[in-house]
């Protein structure tokens, strides 16, 4: 039967480890709505890589086009230099772990496992999906039903069913999207263990910064179609491009600024008459109207006046208006004089001191964790929580 | 895959010494029971019992002279070899029609589940009205199309497909047609409530897992609608085996399958204790093949 | 042998015609008589067996309630009475001319209910109450002469008090004085009679005089149909082998059946059918068939080229017939009724509408004032030459006629 075809054309492409994957000027619109925008990417062989972004942004339509499940509408996507944007999905090279699972009810759990296996033909299926249930840790499991396993093993089935083909590229469209919070976190690391045991490329769908931080080597922010940002998690955090960015991964400061002057290293900025500087490597615009952007946990409060430091750039004159107390954390919100409110969190070290509402505050942190934005973006995309209240107010 | 649930629990048959809540619920559980089972009984039980022993009186009885109880098992022997033709004309034909409402009816479903779109409650709607008018005119109105100068026949003549003198009308073909016909709608509704009920994202998965779109079919959406087949195909079979009307309008005496036997046997020859027989014939052997049918869906061994 | 000639159809008549053709109920209500009998015989509940059906006036004895109750429960065919559509209050009825004049005349309130649509159904619907000498509900029910042969042989009929009857005494015509089952006419009074005969398309094919030809001409192989109903079938059959249907043996009857096998063999024959024939004959699926002339008088309205042929072997003339069932208690009140459609001009009011073979003797000439066509349609009004030729089938005993019914299903069947 054409399972048999199948299994001969996959032979020759098939390899070990994974592929690289690229996209070139993809593009998907359904009918005036352009959900994906000329979109260029390229994830290297062997990766984790995270498609990151909200709902909406684009990110499963990528990965759908990438399974075959769509077509772009314009564009390349090729894996391993072999172009197979026109293949049906049953023959590309990848296999997709759905956000629902997707597992058959009316087959049972080895068979589920074994779907790819017969549909190509291969032989020894019975030894190889008993493999790959133990890698999932489901031994045993083989004869119960979809229905009669929790979330997390049907999760785990799901990965085997995918896993057991050897795909060059593995797609995962938010596959702990179900779970609750601690068995996520625990399904992360299993998931990271087992990538690095097989070694394919898995390109992760999600829309959780901190899951897609915890497992990617490589990130790339989506947002309305276009990537705003890709490359390797600390960086995508310590020197965010976008205002997007730097509030959809974790939280940001953002404060209106002017640049005054820059030499090499530096640029000075002059914030509602305050000196700050940030090194040249985080400017993302160096002339003109700014954002000075810095993350709450890089700063720290002093007393109204009473601590200087030569490197240290400072903010002076806030009040604290609220205080918040989260164990390992505490998180204050500092009104300044010109009616912004910033966010500092403070390791509870018991090194410093503690701060009540009212009392008068300076904001300093280190030079070299501050970083500049262009002043034309909108300085609250990306943040969930301010669009989440301004959504409720507006309704 | 069973296709029905059976409606009746064992809810309430506790043992000898049930707590006094478990009683209370028992006693409710009974009176709950009581009206399906006294339609049964009424509607069902008796007659079927009174078919059974009617269908044992000593055949030489008759409505003149009355008929005696003899347990004349031979009156079953009777009915076999006496009207074996139409018996076994009426499941060739049941058969028949049934496949062919299978085959008509499952890419209608299928198109109104997944390909209809804002028009699936209007198309359903159409599948359904027919029985907004009477079995007997729609059976009539096949008379017209199938006659001997209609349009079909006279393109099929023009086809060679049947010769100059030939004729659809009073033939079997006319027959099974007017069964597949009248009981399309009965294989259309489960098939559609089975299909529409399947995940998309189930075959996006076969797909995803190397299943081209005939293995897709075959492997996920075809067993995933087997309830709906199972129940279509019973629906249509057990009905069609039973069905007089089709036979008597579209065919002749030759084409009379056993609902027409029982009928001259009950109303012109007067024949009680042999119509009794073919009935209970008939009855028997539809829920033996039912039985097996359904065991053997249940296994998936029909694939 | 006796071509019918054409004529025109009084606007009654073709009302009538229209009507008739909306629906075939008769295969519906056959169903539903079916169901009746599983349903409605908790009685025979018995593994022990059933009692016989059979009643005497001895077992089963009737009281006639006519003195104080002037009502009569009439259970007839429908389109079998002349109607007509009034406005009442503002709602379209329809009216019984006659049976209105009659109510009038005799004080007697009739319910009238067209619950008659096939005998076998009919028989299925009161068989249960016959048989246990209940009562049916009915007065009067009209039915074809073999069923009314049934329920004279079952006792299942009230006798008739003919000094009750002087019209029907005086008027019913010679022919139908004493059929075989009813000699006397003691149980039964024909309401309307009809010829069974040939009935051709002469657009279609030539003239075809015979039964005999029906059977063996080769151009109407595969075009012809036959009745499905025993008596009417084998009367001709009987002719055929040159039997008398009046008067014949066990193995006269199994040469007529010999004869018909030939012909179903060689394919001769397309269907055995009940009324449904007439829509083949319309429709030119068949050219030629055995008919009853009330449905060939209709088809004639749309179709002058259908022809009705008395056959060269003979005619068979049927009659439906009021019956009195047993347990009615309004005898005379029925009596009264046979007695008014017996005079004449009632008489032929009533065939002016439904054009029936009209039994009554002086309504042809009472019709020259209703409606000067129809006087001389032969149709309802037959010459005594081609009344001479009818025949009668033999009135069997019920063991008889189960066997002979068993060998005509087993020839028409597979």
């Amino acid at each position: 039967m054409s399972d048999r075809d199948t299994d001969q054309r996959e032979q020759h492409d098939r390899t070990e480890a994974g592929a690289d994957l690229t996209l070139t000027s993809i593009t998907k619109r359904f009918g005036a709505f352009t959900a994906v925008d000329d979109l260029d990417l390229v994830v290297e062989q062997g990766r984790f890589f995270a498609l990151l972004g909200p709902s909406g942004c684009g990110k499963t339509t990528t990965l759908r086009m990438v399974a075959g499940l769509e077509e772009p509408t314009s564009g390349r996507i090729e894996i391993a230099g072999r172009d197979i944007s026109r293949l049906k999905p049953y023959k590309r090279p990848v296999n997709t772990v759905f956000q629902s699972y997707a597992l058959f009810p009316h087959l049972d759990i080895s068979e589920n496992v074994a779907f790819g296996l017969r549909r190509r033909g291969v032989r020894d299926v019975k030894r190889q999906v008993g493999e790959m249930l133990e890698l999932v840790e489901l031994g045993g499991y083989g004869k119960r039903r979809p229905a009669q396993l929790s979330g997390g093993q049907q999760q785990r089935v799901a990965l085997a069913r995918a896993l057991i083909n050897r795909p060059q590229v593995l797609l995962l469209d938010e596959p702990l999207g179900a779970l609750d919070l601690k068995l996520r976190r625990q399904m992360q690391i299993e998931l990271k263990r087992i990538q690095t045991e097989v070694g394919i490329t898995f390109v992760h769908v999600t829309h959780d910064q901190e899951e897609a931080m915890t497992m990617a080597d490589t990130i790339a922010v989506m947002n309305q179609g276009v990537i705003e940002q890709m490359g390797a998690p600390h960086e995508l955090y310590d020197s965010p491009a976008t205002t997007f960015v730097s509030n959809f991964l974790g939280q940001s400061n953002l404060v209106r600024a002017e640049v005054v002057a820059r030499d090499g290293e530096r640029v000075v900025v002059d914030a509602f008459g305050s000196k700050l500087v940030a090194p040249t490597g985080r400017a993302r615009r160096t002339e003109g109207k700014v954002w000075v952007g810095v993350r709450p946990e890089k700063v720290f409060l002093a007393r109204a006046g009473s601590e200087t430091g030569d490197d240290s750039n400072v903010l002076g004159a806030g009040t604290v208006s609220d205080v918040s107390f989260i164990g390992v954390s505490t998180q204050y919100l500092v009104a300044m004089p010109w009616g912004q409110e910033l966010t500092v969190f403070e390791q509870n070290s018991g090194a410093r001191d503690g701060f009540r509402v009212g009392d008068q505050v300076d904001l300093h942190w280190s030079a070299a964790h501050t970083f500049l934005l262009d002043a034309d973006q909108d300085a609250h995309a990306g943040d969930e929580s301010y669009a989440a209240m301004a959504g409720a107010s507006a309704s | 895959m069973s296709i029905a649930q059976a409606g009746v629990t064992t809810e309430g048959l506790t043992g000898p010494e049930p707590a006094p809540p478990v009683r209370r619920r028992s006693k409710a559980g009974y009176l709950l029971l009581l009206p399906g089972m006294l339609w049964l009984v009424v509607f069902f039980l008796v007659p079927t019992i009174q078919l059974m022993a009617t269908s044992l009186y000593d055949p030489n009885g008759s409505l003149e002279t009355g008929y005696t109880m003899t347990g004349s098992i031979s009156n079953y022997w009777t009915a076999l070899s006496t009207f074996q033709a139409p018996f076994l004309r009426s499941l060739l034909y049941a058969g028949i029609a049934t496949l062919l409402a299978l085959l008509l009816a499952y890419p209608l479903a299928y198109a109104i589940a997944f390909k209809a779109g804002r028009w699936k409650n209007a198309m359903l709607v159409l599948v359904i009205a027919p029985f907004f008018t009477s079995f007997l005119v729609r059976t009539l109105a096949w008379k017209s199309i199938l006659s001997d100068n209609g349009f079909i026949v006279s393109t099929l003549k023009d086809l060679h497909v049947l010769p100059p003198d030939g004729r659809l009308l009073a033939t079997s073909v006319a027959v099974i047609t007017g069964l597949t016909y009248n009981f399309v709608p009965f294989m259309v509704l489960p098939l559609y409530a089975s299909l529409e009920k399947i995940d998309l994202r189930l075959v996006e998965a076969s797909k995803d897992l190397y299943a081209d779109g005939f293995t897709s079919f075959r492997k996920v959406t075809l067993p995933l609608s087997m309830p709906g087949l199972v129940a279509g195909t019973l629906l249509t079979f057990i009905p069609a085996a039973g069905d007089y009307i089709n036979a008597e309008l579209l065919g002749t005496p030759q084409q009379y399958m056993i609902g027409n036997v029982i009928d001259n046997l009950f109303l012109v020859q007067l024949d009680y204790p042999i119509a009794a027989s073919c009935s209970v014939i008939l009855m028997l052997a539809i829920v033996a093949m039912v039985l097996v049918y359904v065991r053997r869906a249940g296994t998936e061994e029909l694939l | 042998m006796v071509a019918m000639p054409r004529f025109q159809p009084s606007p009654d008549a073709l009302r009538r015609v229209q009507a008739s053709r909306s629906v075939d109920r008769r295969t519906f209500l056959r169903a539903a008589g079916l169901a009746g009998l599983g349903l409605g015989a908790p009685s025979l509940l018995s593994a022990c067996g059933t009692p016989a059906a059979k009643q005497t006036a001895s077992s089963c004895r009737s009281t006639d309630l006519s003195a104080q109750e002037k009502t009569l429960h009439f259970s007839n065919w429908p389109l079998y009475i002349d109607e007509e559509k009034v406005t009442q209050n503002g709602k379209k009825v329809t009216v019984f001319p006659s049976l209105q004049n009659f109510e009038k005349q005799s004080g007697i309130k009739v319910d009238y209910v067209t619950d008659v649509n096939d005998n076998s159904e009919f028989f299925g619907v009161v068989r249960n109450q016959l048989a246990d000498c209940q009562p049916t509900g009915r007065d009067i029910m009209v039915l074809t002469d073999w069923m009314a042969a049934r329920m004279v042989d079952l006792g299942w009929l009230q006798k008739l008090d003919k000094s009750k009857l002087p019209n029907v005494e005086a008027n019913l015509v010679s022919t139908l004085k004493s059929p075989t089952w009813d000699k006397e006419r003691s149980y039964s009074v024909p309401w309307q009679s009809g010829l069974t005969g040939i009935a051709y398309n002469a657009k279609l094919t030539k003239e075809v005089k015979s039964f005999d030809e029906l059977l063996t001409r080769s151009d109407l192989k595969g075009k012809i149909s036959l009745l499905s109903e025993m008596h009417d079938t084998m009367l001709f059959m009987l002719l055929l082998v040159g039997a008398d249907p009046e008067d014949f043996t066990d193995d006269e009857f199994g040469q007529a059946i010999d004869r018909l096998q030939k012909a179903t063999d060689a394919g001769q024959v397309r269907a055995f059918t009940g009324n449904e024939y007439a829509q083949d004959l319309a429709k030119g699926n068949i050219v030629a068939c055995e008919a009853w002339s009330g449905d060939i008088i209709q088809l004639q309205f749309d179709n002058p080229d259908i022809k009705f042929v008395a056959p060269e072997e003979g005619l068979a003339l049927w009659s439906d017939n009021m019956l009195v069932p047993n347990k009615s208690s309004h005898k005379t009140n029925a009596e009264d009724l046979m007695n008014f459609y017996y005079d004449p001009e009632n008489a032929a009011t009533l065939a002016a509408w439904v054009n029936y073979i009209c039994p009554v003797d002086g309504a042809k000439e009472a019709m020259t004032k209703i409606d000067k066509s129809l006087v001389d349609n032969e149709l309802i009004f037959p010459t005594s030459e081609l009344l001479s030729n009818a025949k009668d089938f033999m009135g069997l005993d019920q063991r008889t006629e189960q066997k002979y019914q068993k060998q005509f299903a087993t020839v028409i069947g597979a």
